[in-house]
């Protein structure tokens, strides 16, 4: 069974390979793309509660994201329910609170608190699949540059890409180490306390050595502190950038003013 | 303790995200060398740097080794802001934990893009500007016990956890999204985070003592530096506001949650469509908010138009399969 560093690790392999997928959507600016998310997170996310169709009808842009990026939809949506434990726990409240019946189907009643926890744990995995999608058609690097671009600071930014480098080869450091421990602590399944400040505290100290040794080959190189402006070969943006921005932006905007479920199932009726 | 996008509204995420913003641009500009910088300056940062960044990584690392919580058959892992602080100084730590939360957030989807604001400064704010100065720092001596580490990391991490649990409450409620009243909500939010803080510092504690053992120089952050009578006293003050902010808060919001809840479950029985304006100012403003930019919801349509969607969405799925069955084919 794979530990939860074995987990991160085959993470990081699979985003890599899914950034460097060709697909329309890999070939978008990553502004354009975490701008659209954006947008379409805070409409979604302003819908009231108690219309859970109008919610239902935003899981059409992670859909046709995800389609254009190549994504398969069944492990998009595996993987967006693992934001279901917290967010249930916190809306459960909101189904044991409020038993006000709002409809029936056959037998079953529908209580209003029944349709605002379904409509808060909607919102959890379509938040989660936009940001999926997202991560899966750009990648870190790109996501990074966009940040810089739109006015993060690079010291920030630069920041988020040493910690991205180190992080694989502390968590090969950690994997090993937790490796060792498990092979003889015999069937144990986590480390008490005592035991995993000692194996902690070896891996932070094998960390400060690290950052001495980066901080000598960064002197080496000419490092004074100053971070230098890397963002040469910057993508250019492009026609299809503006038109998926403000394609995607008019049509959530528009999804979010004018309620197309309410009024055309009012236009039927 | 990560709040996902479903649980805070775009105002909250907007108000929380902007706050975040403004410390990180402080820490930015605390950390970064000025142009005509002293030299000390130049040699900080040049060292910080590198140490940020592979001390973010490590805490990233470190947060996915479970340690066993005695007793309970349970884990727990920490979260590593009075570690950071005690090692990098409360700034770069603010840095490094960030930068961790938003990996996490951009790398596995870990808290929601919307709701990183509030993450940030639940998480990292709280517990490295507020937590690590007003508790761990009194506490600390340069010829500290293990047990006198232990206690301030304890300490600390109690209250760092305690004030995120008030803010993710806060945070939630203020985005109208939990039906629970606020007093049950932290009745339900601050005994967990209390347990969660225990572990947290005796994970710290242990770990400090572990660095203090094989590298005291590093902990030379936390020696108290020589500090002017006038500022001790402020500092005094303000521990003693955060506390009786603390408590207060936590007690009027008990008080009032009761009669609240109760009018908001009348009006819900006797039929109203509409919501009654609760009597605290939060979730009127944030009722406020909702009226203007919704429709009333009508129930009576509400079936014809799942089911409507329902079908699109099928539609839609249907549509998806056929273009990848052709990409296939092409």
């Amino acid at each position: 069974m794979k530990n939860s560093l074995q987990n991160a690790l085959c993470a990081l392999d699979a985003l890599e390979r899914n950034a460097r997928a060709e697909s329309p959507m890999h070939r978008l600016d990553a502004r354009a793309k975490l701008l659209a998310t954006t947008v379409y997170l805070v409409t979604m996310l302003s819908v009231p509660l108690p219309q859970l169709s109008e919610i239902l009808l935003y899981a059409l842009f992670p859909m046709a994201t995800a389609t254009l990026g190549g994504m398969r939809l069944g492990p998009l949506l595996r993987r967006s329910l693992a934001v279901l434990p917290f967010v249930a726990l916190i809306g459960i409240f909101n189904l044991l609170y409020d038993r006000t019946p709002a409809l029936r189907i056959g037998t079953l009643t529908v209580t209003e608190g029944g349709i605002e926890f379904a409509a808060i744990l909607l919102r959890g995995i379509l938040s989660m699949a936009a940001l999926l999608v997202l991560i899966g058609t750009t990648g870190f690097y790109a996501l990074c540059r966009a940040l810089q671009q739109s006015g993060i600071p690079r010291f920030l930014t630069v920041q988020l890409l040493f910690v991205y480098r180190y992080l694989r080869v502390l968590l090969e450091e950690a994997l090993a180490m937790s490796r060792a421990c498990d092979a003889r602590s015999f069937g144990r399944k986590h480390p008490a306390l005592r035991v995993w400040g000692t194996l902690v505290g070896q891996l932070l100290l094998r960390t400060f050595d690290r950052a001495e040794q980066i901080h000598r080959a960064m002197l080496a190189r000419g490092f004074t502190g100053r971070i230098p402006d890397c963002t040469a070969g910057k993508p250019r943006w492009r026609r299809a950038d503006t038109a998926f921005l403000t394609g995607w932006s008019l049509a959530l905007i528009a999804a979010r003013w004018s309620y197309p479920v309410e009024t055309l199932t009012r236009l039927f009726r | 303790m990560h709040m996902s996008d479903a649980l805070v509204s775009p105002t909250v995420a907007a108000v929380a995200g902007a706050a975040s913003l403004v410390l990180l641009g402080t820490a930015v500009r605390k950390l970064r060398p000025a142009r005509s910088g002293l030299h000390t300056d130049v040699l900080h940062s040049e060292r910080i740097v590198p140490l940020m960044g592979v001390m973010g990584a490590f805490v990233f690392a470190a947060q996915m080794i479970n340690f066993a919580v005695p007793g309970t058959g349970s884990s727990g892992h920490i979260v590593g802001g009075i570690l950071l602080s005690a090692i990098l100084g409360p700034w770069a730590a603010l840095l490094a934990l960030s930068s961790v939360l938003i990996l996490q957030c951009l790398l596995f989807a870990d808290g929601g893009f919307l709701a990183l604001g509030c993450n940030i400064f639940n998480m990292a704010v709280l517990s490295c500007l507020v937590a690590y100065p007003l508790v761990f720092r009194p506490l600390m001596r340069p010829d500290a016990t293990p047990g006198r580490i232990f206690a301030a990391s304890v300490l600390a991490s109690v209250a760092g956890l305690e004030l995120g649990a008030l803010a993710v409450t806060l945070e939630t409620e203020a985005s109208a999204i939990t039906a629970l009243p606020i007093g049950k909500f932290l009745l339900f939010m601050l005994p967990i985070h209390l347990a969660i803080g225990i572990g947290e510092g005796l994970a710290t504690g242990a770990l400090l003592c572990a660095v203090r053992r094989y590298r005291p120089e590093l902990l030379a952050g936390t020696e108290p530096q020589e500090q002017p009578a006038k500022r001790r006293f402020v500092r005094t003050l303000a521990a003693i506001a955060v506390a009786a902010l603390l408590v207060g808060g936590s007690f009027s919001w008990l008080a009032s949650s009761q009669p609240d809840g109760l009018e908001w479950s009348l009006s819900r029985t006797a039929g109203t469509a509409e919501m009654a304006p609760a009597p605290d100012g939060l979730h009127r403003t944030a009722a406020a908010i909702q009226e203007t930019t919704a429709a009333l919801p009508d129930y009576g349509t509400t079936t014809a138009g799942l089911v409507g969607c329902g079908v699109l969405l099928l539609a839609a799925w249907g549509g998806t399969q056929l273009l990848r069955t052709r990409r296939k084919g092409a």
